[in-house]
This record gives structure tokens, sequence and C-alpha cells, in this order.
């Protein structure tokens, strides 16, 4: 495990919204926003495409 | 009430609201906000549910499905918090069908649409890709129902689903769901696609 250091405001923010999503532990709402940034920017990077048509479809933003 | 959260889940015009109406049908509570109203292309309105497009800012709202049914197009499948247990119902279409009704849909909205030739094999590396990135999630678990199947053998469809959620839609409601007609998008007889 490594430690990573955020701004004690974001950490409040952060633990009021791992609360109100369900999370157990805010260690484990960190790690899934970790995980679906890198999800998101893969996606943003491959599927162009797929996300301008969704787009204009009217089911993604 | 049951703490899993069913997602409906496809590419647009896979059949995502039929299933949204069938299972509404069947006695399961469904998520939707009923902002985006019927029209010509969804006759019998689109289950949709604003939020589940803003899910990337604001998960807020999960908890509060939970035991409920809510329609969220495959890109957004990613974005689900794994703190929750969903039951994912995809549903699968022939792409030329699925694109073809796409594009029908964008002609209507005054919207372009990228090329067949282009978009199509985009759809089905995101359909590859994300197929494996399912098979990896322990807090999903996945029952595929074919458009086509659920059209030919709607009783059939229907029970598949009920099983798959424990038993706890009305299969005939479900079943009684399903109208035919409302299949337009058809790709001529005999063509084969992916």
């Amino acid at each position: 495990m490594v430690k990573v250091k955020i701004e004690p405001g974001l950490y409040d923010r952060a633990r009021r919204a791992a609360a109100a999503a369900g999370y157990s532990s805010l260690d484990e709402f960190i790690a899934d926003c970790i995980e679906k940034g890198i999800q998101r920017q893969k996606i943003e990077e491959q599927e162009g495409p797929v996300s301008d048509q969704l787009r204009g479809l009217g089911y993604i933003e | 009430m049951p703490s899993e959260i069913i997602v409906v889940s496809g590419l647009p015009r896979s059949g995502t609201s039929l299933m949204m109406q069938m299972l509404d049908r069947g006695g399961v509570p469904v998520v939707t906000d009923v902002i985006r109203e019927a029209d010509v292309d969804n006759p019998r309105g689109y289950y949709e549910f604003e939020r589940v497009k803003k899910i990337k800012d604001d998960a807020a709202w999960i908890p509060e499905a939970r035991g409920k049914a809510v329609k969220m197009v495959s890109q957004l499948l990613y974005d689900l918090p794994s703190s929750e247990n969903y039951l994912v119902i995809f549903m699968e279409r022939d792409l030329d069908e699925v694109l073809l009704s796409q594009e029908k849909m964008l002609e209507r909205l005054n919207r372009s649409s990228a090329p067949r030739d282009q978009i199509k094999p985009a759809f089905v590396r995101h359909l590859n890709q994300l197929r494996v990135w399912l098979a990896a999630q322990r807090h999903i678990a996945l029952l595929d129902v074919r458009y086509n199947d659920l059209v030919a053998h709607p009783e059939q469809q229907a029970a598949r689903v009920s099983a798959f959620l424990g038993g706890r839609a009305d299969v005939q409601a479900m079943a009684a769901a399903v109208d035919p007609a409302l299949y337009r998008n058809r790709k001529p007889s005999g063509e084969q696609s992916v």
C-alpha cells in the first residue's frame, strides 16, 4: 500500500460523498474513483466515435 | 426488499425500453422520471432517468435504486460504483438493425450520424471491450437477452428474466408487454451481420 496526500477540504468532501454513495470506507471510495478515472480516460481515447453517436442520440452527456 | 440494483443495458435501439416496460408490467419497481417523453422512436416511452447520464459526476442516487430497475446505456456501465451489487440485463440485437434504427432516430433529431462503415467497427470494439470488463466485475451478474428471441418467444424470455431476478417478476404480465408490431427496423431477410 502507498500513501497519497490530499487537501483536508477535499478529504472531508470525499468522506461525505463516500458515505452518501454507500461505500464501506473512504479507501474503497477513493480506489473506485481512481479506477473509474483511468477507465474513463481509456474510453475517451478509444471510443470517440461511439461517444459522439451516443451523445447525438441523447443517451450520454 | 432485494438489495441488488437491476440495470437494463445495451446499445441504444437494442430493446432496452421494451425490457424496462416488461419489468414495469411484471411488477418490478422502475426508476424513471418521464422527462424524455414517448415519441415516434419509442411510442411507449423511454423509461429513462436523467441522473443516469450524469453518473460520472453524481452517483448519490444509486443507493435509492436498490431493488429497482434502471436503464443505462452500455458505455455508462463502467461508472457503476462497485459499492453496490447489480443484476444487469443486457439487450443484444443485430448490429445493422441497431445502426439503422439509430440513423433514423438521428435523422429525425436533425443530427448527423457517423458513416456506417466507421461506426460499426467502433461499436464492435466497444462491445468486445465491455464484455471483457464485465466478466471481471465481481459485483455484476449478467443476463444476455436477444431482442429477436424476445419478440419471437416472449414468454420463454420473460421466464429467463424472472428467474435471473429470483422469480420476483410476473412472467405472463412481462410477456404481454411485447408487441411484435414495434419490431420495425429489420434488415432485409437473408442478410447476415455480426
